[in-house]
C-alpha cells in the first residue's frame, strides 16, 4: 500500500510527485480536479529578467520569498529535471534560467517566459522581421487582426489574418481541443499549409494559436514549416490550454512510469496529525470519505485561484486540506494597499503557508507543525508571483524541491 | 422544502461554481468523437440556466451525453455537471414519457430472467441472429453491432442455491451479484464467493433486484426509484445488523452508494445506511488488508496484462482498489490504461444512432489492449468487459477471478 501522498495536479504537484516516483516513494497524487496546467500558457516564467541573477538577489532582499528558501541549486537543479523530461517526451522545452524572452499574447501584448515549448520559440520578439498572425474565426476569443494592431502600436511590423477551415474539418463547434485534434491530422495541416504559404506575403514568420497538435506538436509545426516557407509559433489562448494538456500528459506518463498514481476527482476534505507527526488524511468518496494513513506528504493544493487556500468577507483566511496556519494579513482592512496598481503590490497576495528552508509548515511562533509534510507552489507563503510573473516559475521549482526533501523523509 | 426541492438547489449552487474554463469540454471523450455533443459545459451549467419549470427543455442534445462522469472527474471547481445532465434527461422524459427503447433497454433484466437457464442456447440464437437484431434495429432503434452478452445455462443464484460449502461463519458479508452476474455471468459471483469465504466470511445473497441504473441513465426515474425501493428494503436489515455489503459490479455499488439516492432525492434513513454500508468488493478487500485481515497466501501468477479502471468505478473516488490488492499477488503486473471511457457507458452504446459514437470513444483503449500483445484485459465492469471485448477481440475478466486464481481456488464453473 501507499503511504507517500501529494495534495494538487497543478505544475508543483506534478514536480513533486515526479521527484518521489523517481526516488522510489511510490506517490499517490490526489486532486480536486484537473488543475491549473490547463488554465495555465505553457511556458516557464521564473522571473521577467535575469532570472538567475534576480533570484540570487532575493537572498537579500526578500528572504522569505519561496525562490531564497530553496535557493539557486534546487532550481537549476528542477529546470534540468524539466527541460530533460520535456525533451525525452517528444515536446522540448528551450530557454534557459540566465535569459528571459518576450512573447507575443493573443491580444498582441509582450510577454516574458524564461522556458518555452519548441513550439513557441519561433515567437521570440527577439528575431525581428515581419510577424503574420494566423488564426480562425471558428476559434473564440483569438483575433489576429486585433493582436496585430495592437504589436503594430508597440512598433513591430504584424499583420492579422483568418484562415478558412478545410471542408475535412467543418464541424458544428469547435474548442481548442477540436482544433489539436485537427492539426493531428496530416492531411488538414497540410492545407493549412497551403493556405498559409499563399497568404504569407513578406512575413518572415506566423503566429498561430497554440493548438497545434496533441499528439506530435513538433511534427506539425515541422510540417507547416516546410509549407509555409517560414517559421512557425504558436501563440497561446484562453483556456483550456492545450500545451498545458500535452504538459499534464507529459507528467502522468512520467510519474506512472516510475510508480506514482494519479487520483483525479478526489478532494481532500480533512487530515489529522498529532505531535509533529502528520497521520492521515480524507478525500471526498462515494458516499464516505477514502481514509489514507499517511508517512509523508506534499501539500501543493494552490493558492486562492487553485482552491487550495479560501478567503471570506470577515477576513479569514485558511488552507482548505489540512488546515495548516497561514501567514496572512490580520484583518480584511488590511488585505489591500490604498491604491490598486501599487508598485508593491496588495498583502493578500503574499498569504500562505510560511516554512522553513525544508519547507516544512510552521505556525506563528515559528516552530514546525509537521515534521513529514512540505509545501510547495503557490500554498507558500511570501510570494506575489502574479506580480512577479513567476508563478509558473515557483510551482517548478518549489514542487521539485519538496518532493526531492519530501522523500528523504 | 421538500427533498427534491434539496437536491435541486445543491445543483443549482453547484452550478455557480462553474467558472466556464471548459476543463470539462477538453475532457469529455464524447465530444471529442462527435459534435453532435457540444460538451459538458454548454448542456450542463450553461444550459442548466434555462431549465425553469413548464418551460420546454432548451436543448435535445443532453441526450447525447453517455454519463460517463469524465466531466465531474475533471472538473477543478466541483461541479456536478453528469447529475444536470442526467436530471434534464428526466425532465424531458418527464414531458414526453419514456420511449420504448428507454424501456426496453431499462428493464434488460426482465430478457435475463426469461432467457436464463436451460432455454439459454435458445434465447442466444434469437439474440444474436442477424436477422432479429436488423429488426430491432429498424424497429426500435437497438444497435444491431452492440455487444450483447451471452445468456448463462444457469444463474447464479441457482448454483448459489445449490451449494453445500459455505459453514457458518464469525463474520457475514451481503453480496450484490447485480443483474449480469446473475444472468451472464455467474463466474464473476463464484469468483466473488470463493475469495470471501476463503477469507473466512459466509456469504450472504439476499433477496435483490436489478439497482436501476439502466433506468436512471434512461431519465425513467420514477421507475427506478420503486427498483432502490425494493433493494433498501431487502438490505437495509442486514446493515442493520452491521453487516457489510459487497458488490463486484462497481455500476450497481457505485448506485447504491450515490447515484440512486442523490438522483432520486432519497434522504431517509434507511437509503443512507445502505449507501454508507456498500462497498466496491476491491474496496472492501482493501479495506480488509488495511487492518491486517487479508489473507496473503497467493500462488504466483505469471501475468502483464491490460487494465481499464471503467468510469463507473472512478466515480466511486476512491482510486484503484483491484490495482492496490493485485500488485500483492506475485508475478502479476496490471498496467492501467490512460482511456477515458470504453464508450459503452451502460445503454447509451447499445443506442443505433450512438452506437458509432461509442466505437470511436472506445477506438483509442482498443488499440491500446491491442498493442499490448495479451489476449486477456481486466475490467471491473461489465458493460465495458463486453465492449472492450467487442472493440479490441479480447477475453475479458474481472480482476476478482484473477484473485480467485491467485488463491489456487478451484474453478468451479459448472452448473
Amino acid at each position: 500500500m501507499r503511504d507517500t501522498y501529494v495534495i494538487g495536479a497543478g505544475l508543483a504537484g506534478l514536480m513533486g510527485a515526479l521527484a518521489l516516483a523517481e526516488a522510489g516513494r511510490r506517490p499517490l497524487v490526489l486532486a480536486k480536479g484537473q488543475g491549473t496546467p490547463l488554465w495555465a500558457a505553457g511556458t516557464i516564467d521564473l522571473w521577467p529578467e535575469a532570472p538567475r541573477r534576480a533570484i540570487a538577489a532575493l537572498a537579500e532582499t526578500n528572504p522569505e520569498h519561496p525562490y531564497a528558501r530553496i535557493g539557486i541549486d534546487a532550481i537549476v537543479a528542477a529546470v534540468e529535471r524539466f527541460q530533460a523530461l520535456a525533451q525525452a517526451g517528444h515536446y522540448p522545452y528551450v530557454g534557459s534560467i540566465d535569459t528571459t524572452v518576450l512573447l507575443p499574447t493573443a491580444l498582441g501584448a509582450l510577454r516574458p517566459a524564461t522556458l518555452l515549448p519548441a513550439t513557441m520559440a519561433a515567437g521570440d520578439m527577439r528575431l525581428g522581421g515581419e510577424l503574420l498572425i494566423a488564426g480562425f474565426r471558428e476559434l473564440r476569443d483569438f483575433f489576429p487582426p486585433l493582436a496585430a494592431r495592437n504589436l503594430q502600436q508597440q512598433g513591430i511590423a504584424a499583420r492579422g489574418i483568418y484562415l478558412d477551415v478545410p471542408p475535412i474539418g467543418r464541424r458544428l463547434d469547435f474548442t481548442t481541443r477540436s482544433f489539436a485534434q485537427l492539426f493531428d491530422d496530416a492531411a488538414f495541416r497540410h492545407q493549412i499549409g497551403v493556405q498559409l504559404r499563399a497568404q504569407r506575403g513578406s512575413a518572415t514568420r506566423i503566429g498561430l494559436p497554440a493548438v497545434l497538435g496533441l499528439r506530435d506538436p513538433l511534427a506539425v509545426v515541422a510540417d507547416l514549416q516546410d509549407q509555409s516557407g517560414v517559421p512557425i509559433f504558436e501563440i497561446p489562448t484562453l483556456p483550456p490550454s492545450v500545451p498545458g494538456m500535452r504538459l499534464f500528459r507529459l507528467f502522468e506518463r512520467a510519474i506512472v512510469a516510475a510508480g506514482g498514481r494519479l487520483q483525479i476527482g478526489s478532494e481532500v476534505l480533512q487530515g489529522a496529525g498529532r505531535d509533529g507527526q502528520f497521520q492521515a488524511i480524507l478525500n471526498g468518496a462515494a458516499p464516505r470519505p477514502q481514509r489514507h494513513r499517511v508517512e509523508r506528504l506534499l501539500l501543493a493544493s494552490g493558492g486562492v485561484a487553485g482552491g487550495g487556500i479560501r478567503t471570506d468577507h470577515t477576513g479569514a483566511v485558511w488552507e482548505v486540506a489540512l488546515g495548516l496556519p497561514i501567514s496572512a494579513p490580520s484583518s480584511r482592512g488590511s488585505w489591500f494597499a490604498a491604491r490598486a496598481l501599487d508598485a508593491a503590490g496588495h498583502p493578500i497576495y503574499r498569504a500562505g503557508v510560511a516554512t522553513d528552508a525544508q519547507l516544512r509548515p510552521l505556525d506563528a511562533a515559528g516552530k514546525i507543525v509537521y515534521r513529514n509534510v512540505v509545501v510547495g507552489g503557490s500554498a507558500l507563503a511570501g510570494a506575489d508571483t502574479l506580480r512577479e510573473r513567476a508563478r509558473s516559475g515557483v510551482s517548478l521549482a518549489s514542487g521539485w524541491a519538496a518532493g526531492q526533501l519530501l522523500a528523504q523523509e | 422544502m421538500t427533498a427534491l426541492d434539496h437536491i435541486e438547489l445543491s445543483l443549482e449552487q453547484s452550478l455557480d461554481h462553474c467558472i466556464k474554463c471548459n476543463i470539462c469540454t477538453a475532457a469529455c471523450p464524447v465530444g471529442a468523437v462527435t459534435d453532435l455533443f457540444p460538451g459538458p459545459k454548454y448542456v450542463g451549467p450553461q444550459a442548466q440556466r434555462f431549465r425553469k419549470p413548464g418551460q420546454p427543455s432548451p436543448d435535445e442534445s443532453v441526450d447525447y451525453c453517455s454519463g460517463c462522469r469524465v466531466c465531474n472527474e475533471v472538473c477543478p471547481t466541483g461541479v456536478k455537471i453528469m447529475e444536470l445532465n442526467t436530471r434534464a434527461k428526466a425532465r424531458i422524459v418527464e414531458q414526453r414519457g419514456l420511449p420504448l427503447r428507454g424501456w426496453l433497454l431499462g428493464y434488460q433484466y426482465l430478457f435475463g430472467k426469461l432467457a436464463c437457464g436451460p432455454q439459454a442456447a435458445i434465447a442466444n440464437f434469437f439474440a444474436n441472429n442477424r436477422l432479429v437484431r436488423s429488426l430491432t434495429e429498424q424497429v426500435i432503434g437497438i444497435a444491431r453491432h452492440a455487444p450483447l452478452p451471452r445468456f448463462s445455462r444457469f444463474s447464479f443464484r441457482s448454483w448459489f442455491g445449490r451449494r453445500t460449502t459455505g459453514d457458518r461463519q464469525k463474520r457475514q458479508v451481503v453480496y450484490f451479484h447485480g443483474c449480469a452476474t446473475n444472468y451472464y455471468e455467474p463466474r464473476i459471483g463464484q469468483a466473488a464467493v470463493e475469495v470471501l469465504e476463503h477469507n473466512g466470511f459466509e456469504v450472504i445473497i439476499p433477496e435483490q433486484g436489478c439497482c436501476g441504473l439502466p433506468l436512471l441513465s434512461n431519465g425513467a426515474f420514477s421507475h427506478a426509484k420503486r427498483h432502490h425501493e425494493y433493494n433498501v428494503a431487502r438490505l437495509a436489515p442486514y446493515v442493520e445488523r452491521g453487516i457489510p455489503i459487497v458488490g463486484t459490479s462497481t455500476s450497481c455499488t457505485l448506485t447504491l452508494k450515490e447515484e440512486a439516492p442523490e438522483l432520486l432525492a432519497m434522504h431517509d434513513r434507511a437509503t443512507r445506511m445502505v449507501a454508507e454500508n456498500t462497498y466496491d468488493i476491491f474496496e472492501f478487500l482493501r479495506l480488509l488488508h488495511e487492518q491486517g485481515e487479508l489473507k496473503t497466501d497467493f500462488q504466483p501468477i505469471e501475468a502483464v496484462l491490460p487494465y481499464h479502471a471503467p468510469c463507473q468505478q472512478r466515480a466511486h473516488r476512491i482510486g484503484r482498489p483491484a490495482l492496490d490488492i493485485l500488485e500483492l499477488v506475485p508475478g502479476l503486473k496490471l498496467n492501467e490504461s490512460s482511456a477515458a471511457c470504453c464508450g459503452l457507458a451502460g445503454s447509451y452504446g447499445y443506442k443505433a444512432e450512438k452506437y458509432q459514437v461509442a466505437m470511436d470513444v472506445g477506438a483509442d483503449l482498443f488499440s491500446w489492449v491491442q498493442q499490448s500483445g495479451s489476449d486477456t484485459a481486466v475490467c471491473d465492469s461489465e458493460i465495458c468487459r463486453w465492449q472492450i471485448a467487442h472493440g479490441a477481440g479480447v477475453t475479458m475478466r474481472h480482476p476478482i477471478e484473477l484473485l480467485r486464481d491467485a488463491y489456487g481456488q478451484p474453478a468451479d464453473r459448472r452448473a
